[in-house]
């Protein structure tokens, strides 16, 4: 494995997150650099860099044609596609396998199987493992749709056959809601994607998202590395993110049976590599398969923080059938209680991205604190990618202290010149519900923590800030 | 000096800011005066609002713009601009970068308040751009598939 090159088709705090695991175990870390992208921060990690020409994500990180050459011109052995973009895509990860290239990530079917929710679903059911009522494969049209709607009883979802991290996916709460979203929720997966199909489920009201980590390698083994608790989310995209669950909490028989089910769909797939199995968790505790994620997730961190497991190392390492760090699901345990705060660029209070450009950063943080991010002073972000910029990461002896971290150290995270979600992280941590951990995916929605987000500072604030402008204009010191 | 703050909203207010001897601001703010003392040490700035306890003091990058949690203001030092006034409910103007998705509405149509006049693709959103008030389409200033800046009036509609 060592000295093999591996391309990084991704770019941000995960481009860098994979740098570095690949130039630990010592291979050539090799990032691409897009036309729309300037000073992107992740080549600074990379041992090499190539240009992926184009202006948009359909001409680079989508354009499979594009980086297959790359991969001839410039020798490449391996490639890891991050989360998001070509991650999850069959054609893909199979393109690559016919040149023997080799894919960090699952075989190809497991992509096939568990990339797209319709099959993913009919695996599960096959599988033993209970899940939500929902179409049988793909909806074409929009009457099909409402027809579905009509049988289950609303509210029903509309969501991308090949989504994910919460974009293509709409709540319907009538049939009118339907005939309103189905095309908007199709060009949403096809920009987003690359593919335009939907599935229809039913909408379970007050749910947990729950999720377990899988590690698998190429011999057959496949462990799970426990759950994680993603229920505060906006849009559906998750916000905050903990590990262990607070909802399943002492529970272990709970813990248990829902860390085996998920060891259980991931057999059934043949899966051999890091991925995840999402669950839906009502309030009765019954759980039901909701999709795999046939790749790292941005909410990694965690599990590597409770476990001490090096997820993005070891699914390196399972790719290239090396042996796993670790021999038997023993081996792996709890230690403490992790929590991560996404930095989003965007508005506190309506939650909507803000692109625009960083003109300061500075952290003071406690000890224990993880900052997985791409943020610089004079870094744009543009409205062409996610607007998740960083996840700050923090972990305890126990959730108290897992909180007191996290909280103390959102108060020294310092991002100037853009809007950020800071300030709805430091009211969510001081909000009573989340504090006891009590709280379903409809947190936002119920408590709404963002309207207790002030619209604006204290007047000392902007005293603070008038100083700092004073004190530039004086050469930066008094 | 005096600094004048500017919102989205173009709502104002002002901040007097009078730098004395001994490393100390003065701030003035609605007739109320507050001190604040400063330090250089190791590279970095401190302050202080009783010249006992120091805090760290973020260091700024430009001084054009300030955010403060959901709030974007524009900072004037030492002037106040003029000729500064907000479009009407009828004039949508982008609030962010993006791209024109679809157009509903063309030239002379009628809308309601609240009716969806075009989608607006943003950090892969679409976000469906709705009228502010009843009337008809007076002009439609972009075509789908356009790249926009935050700030350009898309289209006006006459109450």
């Amino acid at each position: 494995m060592k000295g093999k090159r591996v391309l990084i088709i991704n770019r941000g705090e995960i481009a860098i997150r994979v740098a570095k695991a690949l130039n630990e175990l010592g291979l050539v870390s090799v990032g691409v650099w897009t036309d729309n992208e300037t000073e992107p921060p992740h080549l600074e990690f990379c041992q090499e860099w190539v240009r992926l020409a184009g202006s948009n994500n359909k001409e680079t990180y989508l354009d499979i044609p594009k980086i297959m050459k790359l991969i001839d011109d410039y020798k490449i052995d391996g490639v890891h596609p991050g989360y998001g973009f070509l991650s999850e895509n069959r054609e893909f990860s199979e393109a690559l396998a016919k040149k023997g290239i080799t894919f960090i990530g699952p075989n190809p079917t497991a992509v096939y199987k568990m990339g797209a929710k319709d099959i993913s679903k009919q695996v599960a059911k096959e599988a033993g493992v209970p899940v939500v009522p929902g179409s049988v494969g793909e909806v074409p049209t929009v009457d099909e749709a409402v027809k579905l709607g009509n049988e289950m009883g609303y509210p029903i979802l509309l969501k991308a056959v090949a989504g994910g991290g919460g974009k293509g996916m709409r709540p319907c709460y009538s049939e009118e809601d339907v005939k309103n979203n189905f095309a908007a929720v199709q060009r949403e997966a096809l920009s987003s994607f690359g593919y335009a199909g939907l599935l229809v489920e039913k909408y379970i009201l007050n749910p947990h998202h729950i999720e377990v980590q899988i590690l698998a390698d190429k011999k057959g083994n496949v462990y799970h590395v426990f759950e994680r608790e993603c229920s505060v989310q906006r849009r559906h995209q998750k916000i905050i993110e903990e590990a262990p669950s607070p909802f399943i909490g002492n529970d272990e028989a709970l813990r248990k049976s829902i860390c085996e089910t998920a060891v259980k769909c991931a057999r059934a797939v043949n899966y051999d590599s890091a991925g995840t199995v999402e669950f839906i968790m009502g309030e009765d505790k019954k759980f039901y398969f909701l999709e795999m994620n046939t790749r790292i997730q941005v909410e990694h961190p965690i599990t590597e923080e409770i476990t001490g497991v090096d997820l993005v190392a070891n699914m390196i390492k399972a790719a290239f059938g090396e042996e796993l760090d670790f021999k038997s699901q023993e081996d792996i345990k709890i230690q403490g209680h992790a929590i991560e705060l996404r930095i989003c660029a965007e508005d506190p209070i309506s939650m909507l991205p803000a692109p625009g450009k960083i003109v300061g950063f500075e952290t003071t943080f406690p000890q224990g604190i993880r900052f997985d991010h791409c943020i610089y002073p004079k870094f744009t972000i543009t409205p062409d990618f996610d607007p998740m910029i960083g996840k700050l990461i923090a972990r305890g002896f126990n959730r108290d202290v897992a909180l007191r971290k996290v909280r103390n150290a959102v108060d020294g995270l310092i991002i100037d010149g853009i809007k950020t979600n800071i300030a709805l992280h430091k009211v969510i941590l001081d909000e009573d519900h989340f504090r006891k951990g009590n709280y379903s995916t409809n947190y936002i929605g119920t408590v709404k923590p963002q309207e207790k987000v002030a619209h604006k500072e204290d007047i000392k604030s902007f005293m603070l800030k008038v100083a700092a402008i004073e004190l530039n204009q004086m050469g930066g010191k008094v | 000096m005096r600094y004048y703050f500017l919102n989205q909203d173009m709502k104002e207010f002002s901040l007097d800011v009078e730098i004395q001897p001994g490393k100390v601001m003065e701030f003035t703010h609605e007739g109320a005066k507050t001190k604040l003392f400063l330090k250089s040490l190791a590279g970095k700035n401190y302050y202080s609002f009783d010249g006992v306890a120091w805090k760290k003091l973020a260091a700024l990058g430009v001084n054009e713009v300030l955010v403060s949690n959901s709030e974007v203001y524009k900072v004037y030092r030492g002037f106040k601009p003029s000729g500064l006034n907000k479009g009407g409910a009828g004039a949508l103007v982008t609030q962010m970068p993006g791209k024109i998705v679809k157009i509903m509405k063309k030239e002379g149509d009628k809308v309601s308040k609240g009716e969806t006049v075009l989608i607006l693709e943003a950090m892969k959103m679409e976000n469906e751009i709705k009228s502010g008030a009843d009337g008809t389409v007076k002009s439609v200033n972009v075509k789908e598939g356009q790249a926009l800046e935050a700030g350009f009036l898309m289209v006006e509609i006459e109450e």
